[in-house]
């Protein structure tokens, strides 16, 4: 019975879906602004969470949090089962994970959290049934987003980090760039990037838009406010997305990607050189995110 | 009524023909099809030349369209002489300049130089670029008008140009189903007031943002997307002060009957939908 679980879990990723992104904040006015007025994204009035935004069907996918001390990525996992078994495997592993209580399930708006540090120190919620909402989703502005795409996360453990999100979470390294890693959890190319560093962190929050005018008008419109644009318009030559990437509140960057590509089945990471057209085919330059800058990735 | 079948070729005086070929080579990318001392012949397709450049005046410039043959060239040189535009029949020795058979001069309403040429050369070797700018060949001119009306009225009227789209009272006119061949340009004096060459893909655009930006060639508009034609483009200076786009994408009027063409209000989202600006 056991073995055709396992051989079953081994067959589909346990991973479903990268739910949210709950970005520790100061001072969060400003940040609730750059969500709805520069990000486009809709508010969700709450009380437990005030600074909640949905970019598609979900009840939420960005969170700024007063309370946090570090920021958090939210992956839903397939079931409880399946939870369990990676609880234990964490355990075994020598993983700090720790079941969320109901208070900080409650927050996430989920069922059930298993929260875990990777060897850098990012955490990541594991969660059960995260909210859907049940009115579809109207945008602050006519941005195109068409919902939470990916998030980079920075690892400065990078054997360990890949550990965990292959070996125990059943993530596939989908391309890798240098030591740079791309991870897929469904049929595109990537979901999360963990990028060598030497502190933990996100290096950028993705939101997916409906075309290529969608990503081009959105990086017109954020030049036009005066917010730095930080790498692109580009396009990555590994996933096929398009991409534009600038400054959000408190240091956090935002990141519009257009044309991310499937990953066929019969697919095998390739290893891209370590060099700047392999981040950006267009010629774009990355000087401010050092994660991004080429020479400095190794 | 003059049936234009094709644009054929630009021709532009300058001052240094090493800075043109600098430019055509390094960052516009065309290939030299043949360089003789005063001129340089370059190449954008299977033609055998689409720009050249010559020792001369830059205010020189000069657009020719291919019509069908000798006979309605004459034609042609009859209507305009009629219409009293005075027509100049190019010598043996201007065909050869221009690679063609037979041409004739004559300036239209805004005083813009164009040229009638007919059995343009085309050349047995493929093109084969100087720099990987994706361009698949010349496309469209923009040129100058002082009374966007009149010069409609002259294009459509008396040449075969049909209005695509309107920008304000700026036509955009097609010769055959691309959305545009002669994009009018408001302006205080007659000239070519760019040139365009198509390239394969949007990369090819943005790519060629960065490479032109690298080499420090001044970028005057995008990239960026007209909602007239669909096209998304890149425009930049060349050499006596011409600009230049690349652009993808270009829409094809399908039904050449029921195509009725669309007003645009003129303004800066009428040229630019992704909300680039214009500094030129």
């Amino acid at each position: 019975m056991t073995g055709t679980n396992l051989s079953a879990a081994s067959a589909r990723c346990p991973l479903i879906q990268l739910c949210y992104v709950r970005l520790a904040v100061q001072t969060p006015q400003p940040a609730a602004a750059f969500a709805t007025d520069v990000l486009g994204l809709q508010h969700v009035p709450n009380d437990l969470e005030p600074f909640l935004y949905r970019s598609d069907e979900r009840y939420y996918t960005l969170c700024f949090a007063t309370g946090a001390e570090r920021p958090s990525i939210g992956i839903e996992i397939a079931d409880a089962q399946e939870l369990d078994r990676i609880a234990e495997a964490l355990k075994g592993d020598g993983f700090h994970a720790r079941e969320a209580t109901k208070d900080q399930c409650a927050q996430r708006f989920v069922r059930r959290a298993l929260i875990v540090g990777d060897a850098t120190g990012n955490e990541i919620d594991l969660v059960l049934r995260p909210a859907l909402s049940g009115r579809r989703y109207f945008p602050s502005r006519d941005a195109g987003v068409t919902g939470l795409q990916g998030v980079g996360l920075r690892s400065r453990a990078m054997k360990d980090d890949l550990k965990l999100w292959t070996a125990i979470l059943g993530a596939k390294v989908t391309d890798r760039v240098g030591e740079i890693t791309y991870l897929g959890i469904d049929q595109m190319h990537h979901r999360v990037v963990l990028y060598p560093s030497d502190k933990a962190g996100i290096v950028y929050v993705s939101y997916g838009v409906e075309s290529m005018d969608a990503l081009m008008q959105n990086h017109y419109f954020v030049e036009e406010r005066q917010i730095k644009i930080l790498h692109g318009p580009g396009r990555e030559p590994a996933s096929g997305q398009m991409f534009v990437r600038f400054t959000g509140p408190e240091d956090y960057v935002f990141s519009y990607g257009y044309g991310l590509g499937n990953i066929e089945s019969g697919h095998r990471p390739r290893q891209f050189t370590l060099e700047a057209s392999s981040l950006c085919e267009w010629g774009s330059q990355c000087a401010d995110i050092i994660e991004l800058r080429p020479a400095l990735a190794s | 009524m003059i049936e234009l079948k094709d644009l054929s070729y630009v021709r532009f005086g300058t001052s240094s023909l090493e800075d043109a070929e600098n430019f055509a080579t390094k960052c516009l990318g065309l290939q030299v099809g043949e360089q003789s001392g005063k001129a340089l012949y370059l190449r954008s397709d299977d033609r055998a030349h689409t720009l050249c450049y010559f020792e001369g005046d830059p205010a020189e410039q000069t657009v020719g369209f291919e019509v069908e043959d000798e006979a309605r060239l004459n034609a042609a040189a009859a209507t305009l002489d009629q219409l009293g535009h005075p027509v100049h029949a190019g010598t043996p020795n201007e065909c050869a300049l221009r690679k063609v058979k037979a041409f004739i001069g004559f300036q239209d309403p805004t005083g813009n130089h164009i040229e009638l040429v007919v059995r343009p050369e085309r050349s047995g070797k493929r093109y084969f670029a100087s720099r990987d700018a994706g361009i698949t060949g010349f496309s469209h001119v923009g040129l100058s008008t002082t009374d966007p009306a009149r010069d409609e009225r002259f294009w459509t009227q008396v040449c075969n140009a049909r209005v695509s789209d309107r920008i304000g009272d700026v036509a955009l006119m097609r010769v055959n189903a691309i959305h545009h061949t002669i994009a009018l340009a408001p302006g205080p004096r007659p000239g070519v007031h760019h040139v365009n060459h198509q390239v394969e893909s949007n990369d090819d655009v943005l790519r060629s943002y960065y490479h032109l930006s690298g080499q420090r060639v001044p970028i005057v508009f995008g990239p960026g997307r007209h909602p007239t034609s669909g096209a998304r483009f890149l425009y930049f200076r060349g050499p006596d002060g011409m600009v230049f786009e690349y652009s993808v994408g270009v829409n094809e009027i399908e039904d050449e009957e029921t195509h009725r063409p669309r007003q645009f209000g003129f303004e800066p989202s009428s040229l630019c939908m992704w909300g680039s600006k214009r500094n030129w």
